[in-house]
């Protein structure tokens, strides 16, 4: 890490408009582009002291500030338009987190990271609607809590829920949530609103290591601990009525269930086979970084290859997983309200994920590009229109923006009474 | 004579998980669960907390309504006297003949007592615990010795009594925690204070009213988690609730003796244990502290029991734990052992080695019986990965207590970092490293760190550039390693 002074750092950031700040090239070693990040108030002054704090003497290594990653990301070959930071960017592994970065598959130099996605892969949050008013839930909130709990099916006596054997798990990362399909535990519908609809084709269980499949075996359908769960919320808000109605919430005080977990120990493995992979790699196919965690493979190597069919397979298991939760949850609220999923409207509302890698079709310059775009903490989301709108979202294109509403909810634990907010601020472009 | 595809001797955690396994796996096989006392362990509520830590309840079930649990499973009432492996069969001390086709010895281990003295009580079971809460009633003195688990959960749940704790070391709890630990919990115990709010218990389910009045002879299965919460454990004090409790450091225990031998031998109560009456029992330690009791407890650790059922049969572990390979077989065909009565011989993932708890019990309960299966297609079965890694939950104190990995830098020789952050009364995490990994750790109160640290120990990421700020407060480790 380059050490200046704090204000000669600040020399090169810029503020280009009340949310925005640009990173000049030169604020790390060999950028190709440069960074923005977008901030409130509250967020820009966390992202100075991180940064004044950093330069302090003395202070190397460890943990970077968040505008220091998102430059080093903006070195990285191959990397097209800017390294982007989306609210509430704070350090991470490699990249921040709510960086999110696109690397153009038709350069043969362009890398692909694991530590753009994060260990964590396909973190997500599947929104899953009821007709249930909050005055139906508040009496037997703490027993219907427990019943999602109890649902839970570990280990032996779970009468096949979860795959609990090796086959089962092979298949199941092949075919992510078509596998859930097959087996009974998700609805046709459900998928036509999930990202990818809930399978990335690439997947390849070859690609994944013995130790990541013994690791993810015993934690399917389980939820984890720290940041993951599962709440039972209920609508506080509705901004535009259109498009919520699009979604089937239809009134102030609606309960719904919103599952957040990934693929854990699993996506661990990959990921940190991968890492290991690639810094072997590194030398031979000459790729230089400025931050050993930000180890990386040309994209068409056999490591860049390997880790992007590994990573779907945790993606595919991370879908299998909310599936899971997903029919736990229609169950628990199935009996405890002597009704039916299907009665209870409980559908899915939505389903993404907030740290993962795809190919996707840009324009770069008014010029149609295959750009492997990298979210960690960050999700997608599409201008009005956009062909990857599920059809009866189309006509609710401000529905669909500012997920990272979603991401900062995440850091309440365990099972509580929230309010969600369905509100359109802000612009975030994949 | 009834012939069953699969045995299992033992009513405990170890001997219950291996038997849901087998009925799961086999439905239409017969199982066979011999126990030799009324009461089985049965486990609920299994909650997965991360990867490899699990936490559970157990309850006891009258033996009658768990063999209901799964329709190809009996369970017998019984004590197995011998193993004839030639051909197959076990004889029971009510006459009975049973042919095995894969057995399964879950027998347990007993507590090392002290000495024979009547007033000396080891914890157990179900019924020790029963005799040790009849003498509770009566006593305004209790004497513990030992400085594992049980000890230090009896210690903190005692009121009512004065309570003098005899440990051999320097600090307390040291079997499972290291002195900085120790000396957080005893601080607390000190203050009197202990972690959050007192819990409503809900898991052990105690049903001691089922037990058959003559009872008396039959030994039952170990206690698993929250033993002692619905038992009475106010003693005779009644007019102070408080605990009062006074540990005697790095002392052992010389001789135990009777009021009568007491009276005769010539030794005088210590200074500091002077009282005006007599007791029912004498303890004299190394140091020359003398003093007396109405009762002791000994939960100075357990003894397998390889050498009671045709115990020349198997080759042991000097402990008398019954040797067992990755796949839990003894050296006799077609028998395996799982639980404390076991003693593992592979060699042991870096991170995991065998302690005699009720979680490992379960792991291996789960894990011997998928093998007993596999042994029936003749094929083996590889290492569950809760093997890959040390870890166990449970509560000191009120506080939450997360053991990972070699958390007590087990293994290292003493070549290794020490990462340590406290928060007095609240908080304590202690992180193992060695050349910039992570090898163990210690998590006391809700840190929520420990998905992250299973995490780390089992990726082995290099963490060295972090130094000491790994555990700096301000930073969210959680989310950066997600």
């Amino acid at each position: 890490m380059v050490v200046r002074s704090y204000e000669d750092e600040c020399q090169f950031l810029e503020k280009l408009g009340p949310h925005t700040w640009k990173i000049k090239s030169g604020f790390q070693p060999n950028m190709k582009v440069d960074g923005v990040f977008y901030v409130n108030e509250q967020l820009e002054k966390l992202m100075f002291e991180e940064l004044r704090n950093a330069c302090r003497p003395g202070m190397v290594g460890g943990f970077l500030p968040g505008v220091k990653q998102i430059a080093n990301v903006a070195a990285l070959p191959g990397i097209v338009g800017r390294s982007v930071g989306l609210p509430d960017i704070h350090s991470g592994y490699g990249f921040a987190i709510g960086n999110m970065a696109a690397f153009d598959m038709g350069n043969p130099e362009a890398v692909v990271s694991p530590g753009g996605v994060g260990f964590d892969i396909n973190c997500g949050v599947r929104l899953i609607r009821t007709n249930l008013t909050e005055r139906d839930v508040q009496p037997v909130k703490e027993q219907l809590t427990q019943s999602i709990f109890d649902h839970i099916p570990v280990g032996v006596g779970s009468k096949g829920i979860i795959p609990m054997n090796a086959k089962d798990l092979e298949e199941a990362l092949e075919m992510g949530m078509d596998w859930s399909l097959r087996e009974g535990y998700v609805w046709p519908e459900d998928k036509e609103h999930c990202e990818e609809y809930g399978r990335m084709l690439n997947a390849d269980p070859n690609c994944v290591s013995t130790r990541a499949k013994k690791r993810g075996l015993p934690q399917l359908g389980t939820l984890g601990a720290g940041n993951h769960y599962a709440e039972i919320q209920v609508v506080d808000e509705i901004f535009d009525p259109f498009a919520a109605g699009q979604m089937g919430i239809d009134q102030k005080g609606q309960v719904v269930v919103m599952i957040h977990c990934g693929s854990r120990g699993f996506g661990h493995q990959v990921a940190t086979d991968a890492l290991v992979a690639m810094e072997k790699a590194m030398k031979r196919d000459k790729i230089e970084v400025n931050d050993r965690q930000l180890a990386c493979a040309r994209i068409q190597s056999e490591e860049g290859q390997n880790y992007l069919k590994g990573m779907a397979c945790a993606a595919n298991f991370a879908w299998v997983n909310r599936s899971s939760m997903t029919f736990l949850t229609r169950q628990a609220f199935a009996k405890m309200f002597k009704s039916d999923p299907d009665d209870l409207d409980m559908h899915v509302i939505y389903d993404v994920s907030h740290n993962i890698a795809k190919v996707e079709q840009h324009l770069v310059e008014g010029k149609p590009k295959t750009l492997l775009v990298h979210r960690k903490g960050s999700t997608r989301a599409f201008p009005p229109h956009h062909p990857l709108i599920p059809v009866d979202y189309q006509e609710a294109p401000e529905s669909y923006k500012n997920v990272t509403d979603v991401v900062d909810t995440c850091h309440a634990v365990g099972i509580s009474k929230k309010c969600i907010k369905l509100r359109p601020i802000g612009v975030i472009k994949g | 004579m009834e012939s069953y595809t699969f045995v299992v001797v033992g009513g405990g955690i170890a001997g219950v998980s291996c038997v849901e396994m087998l009925c799961h796996l086999r439905p239409d096989n017969r199982v066979l669960l011999i126990t030799a006392s009324q009461l089985v362990k049965a486990v609920a509520n299994v909650s997965q907390l991360t990867q490899i830590l699990c936490s559970f309840d157990v309850e006891e079930q009258n033996y009658g309504e768990f063999s209901g649990k799964f329709p190809n499973l009996t369970v017998v009432q019984d004590t197995v006297l011998d193993i004839l492996p030639e051909s197959h069969q076990i004889r029971t001390d009510k006459g009975l003949t049973f042919h095995y086709e894969k057995l399964c010895l879950c027998h347990g281990a007993r507590p090392r007592l002290l000495s024979d003295n009547e007033f000396v009580l080891g914890i157990r079971d179900t019924e020790s615990v029963q005799v040790f809460q009849n003498k509770l009633k009566e006593a305004s003195r209790v004497v513990i010795v030992g400085n594992g688990g049980i000890a230090t959960e009896l210690v903190h749940e005692l009121k009512g009594v004065d309570v003098i704790w005899v440990i051999k070391d320097e600090t307390i709890s040291a079997t499972f925690v290291d002195p900085g630990a120790g000396q957080f919990f005893l601080d607390s115990l000190q203050e009197g204070q202990t972690g959050g709010a007192p819990e409503v218990c809900k898991r052990m389910k105690y049903s001691s009213r089922d037990l058959a009045p003559n009872s008396s002879t039959c030994k039952g299965s170990a206690l698993g988690p929250d033993w002692h919460r619905n038992i009475q454990t106010l003693g005779a004090k009644v007019e102070s609730t408080a605990r009062n409790v006074m540990v005697e450091f790095k002392s052992e225990v010389k001789r135990v003796l009777t009021r009568t031998e007491f009276q005769g031998c010539g030794l005088k109560e210590s200074d500091k244990w002077q009282s005006a009456r007599d007791w029912s029992v004498y303890i004299e330690l190394d140091n020359g502290t003398v003093l007396g009791s109405d009762f002791v407890v000994s939960a100075t650790g357990v003894t397998p029991n390889g050498d009671l059922i045709s115990g020349h049969l198997f080759e042991q572990t000097p402990d008398l734990g019954i040797k067992v390979d990755d796949n839990f077989r003894t050296n006799v065909l077609d028998v395996f052992a799982a639980g404390d009565v076991c003693t593992t011989t592979w060699t042991n993932a870096p991170h995991w080695f065998q302690m005699r708890l009720w979680t490992q019990a379960r792991q291996m309960g789960l894990h011997v019986g998928q093998c007993m299966n596999a042994s029936l297609e003749n094929r083996l079965q590889t290492l569950d990965f809760s093997f890959e890694m040390f870890t166990h939950v449970t509560k000191f104190f009120g506080y939450k207590v997360v053991l990972l990995g070699l958390f007590n830098g087990q293994t290292l020789n003493n070549e290794y970092e020490i990462l340590l952050r406290i928060t007095k009364g609240q908080e304590y995490v202690k992180t193992i490293l060695k050349d910039g990994r992570m090898h163990g750790a210690i998590l006391i109160g809700e840190t929520d760190l420990e998905e992250t640290f299973e995490n780390l120990i089992l990726n082995q990421m290099d963490l060295s550039s972090y130094g000491e700020d790994l555990l700096d407060p301000s930073v969210d480790i959680e989310d950066y390693f997600d």
